[in-house]
């Protein structure tokens, strides 16, 4: 049984396309990671407020509609991490390749997440 | 509302990050989807913030002291979860087993000859509703590749040194069963009551990296100790 989870989820892990993503790559290369943020503002706050929804949402991607089972998830996690987003701190990491994982398998398409991105920022920064 | 805002507060970040806007843009299209809906968010959210290394420590406490409910918490830990608030089986959100966490925990007595240790070789599983999330290293290819074939070199980069004659039982949990270790109750305790056992139990020593040791607790300060010879000098 152990021997035919390890078997399913290499093959997960052999089938992620581990090719950058544009969006995704702008956000690893450009993005502000919480560590950074914590030092600059004097915050001791050891993970950023968006984690447990983060959280949540792997959750809810597993039990809801068994889109992203989480060893899949959890096994594409770490071949990005070593492949892509290896110098990205955690959880920033879990975030980028979760997105990545969703994109890969036509959950997410890459220009409507680029553009959604945009709406939300004005969003968040109105005044 | 018109009150003057004026004490001091907490520094806090005033910024939003490429990274807060990419979790809001990819929860948003899961849910514009029908991947999720909001209500299963919220629920799941709530969830993970509830969870912790609490009901865990305090079951080892509890079994510590009464070997009745050590003998239930060996044969059956998710009986013996309910002791300590936990149901694994009826537990929020799901009602039918915690999310990712299936409903078998197995706990690990340790001996004056055995030492467990906790991996998930897979991946992360871990038992979530009674310890809480995983540690990030728990996570890390580093742990999950070397713990079991290096136990004991491991185990001495935790600070935990085996003498000889202890041999060392790595359990790897997997998508049908969790585990959780029950350490040796430390000398120095004699005596102590329920809420002071459940103070030394920490998260570490549940997953068999660490020991319980009198002095050392889950809200401890940490202490300072200044380098003799700082690199930086002033």
């Amino acid at each position: 049984m152990a021997n035919n989870t390890i078997e399913a989820g290499e093959a997960a892990a052999a089938a992620i396309d581990t090719s950058s993503i544009e969006v995704l790559e702008g956000i690893r290369d450009k993005g502000r990671v919480w560590e950074d943020l914590c030092e600059q503002y004097g915050v001791k706050n050891p993970t950023p407020p968006w984690k447990m929804s983060l959280e949540g949402m792997c959750d809810a991607l597993t039990e809801a509609s068994c889109a992203l089972p989480p060893v899949e998830r959890r096994w594409e996690e770490d071949e990005l991490s070593e492949e892509l987003y290896l110098d990205v701190p955690f959880p920033e990491r879990q975030l980028l390749a979760l997105a990545h994982s969703m994109i890969r398998r036509n959950l997410v398409d890459e220009n409507e997440l680029a553009e959604r991105m945009k709406i939300i920022n004005k969003r968040l920064n109105m005044v | 509302m018109a009150e003057k805002h004026n004490h001091d507060h907490a520094p806090m970040v005033e910024e939003i990050s490429d990274f807060e806007v990419l979790e809001i843009a990819v929860r948003e299209l899961c849910i514009e989807k029908g991947l999720f809906t909001i209500d299963d968010h919220r629920q799941f959210t709530e969830y993970a913030h509830n969870i912790g290394p609490l009901p865990a420590a305090r079951l080892v406490a509890k079994a510590w002291l009464d070997p009745e409910f050590k003998k239930l918490a060996l044969e059956d830990g998710v009986k013996a979860s309910l002791e300590v608030g936990i149901n694994w089986i009826t537990s929020p959100p799901t009602d039918f087993g915690t999310p990712s966490d299936y409903c078998d925990l197995r706990i690990l007595e340790d001996t004056a000859t055995t030492k467990h240790v906790v991996v998930c070789t897979l991946c992360s599983c871990y038992p979530r509703p009674i310890l809480g999330h995983s540690p990030e290293w728990y996570r890390t290819p580093n742990y999950r590749r070397r713990i079991v074939r290096w136990p004991r070199e491991v185990l001495s980069e935790f600070g935990v040194i085996l003498p000889e004659g202890v041999d060392v039982r790595v359990e790897d949990s997997n998508q049908k069963c969790r585990f959780m270790v029950m350490p040796m109750r430390p000398e120095g305790t004699e005596g102590w009551s329920e809420d002071q056992l459940t103070e030394i139990v920490t998260r570490d020593c549940m997953l068999g990296v660490a020991l319980p040791h009198p002095d050392r607790k889950h809200n401890a300060k940490r202490p300072i100790h200044k380098a003799i010879n700082p690199v930086h000098g002033h």
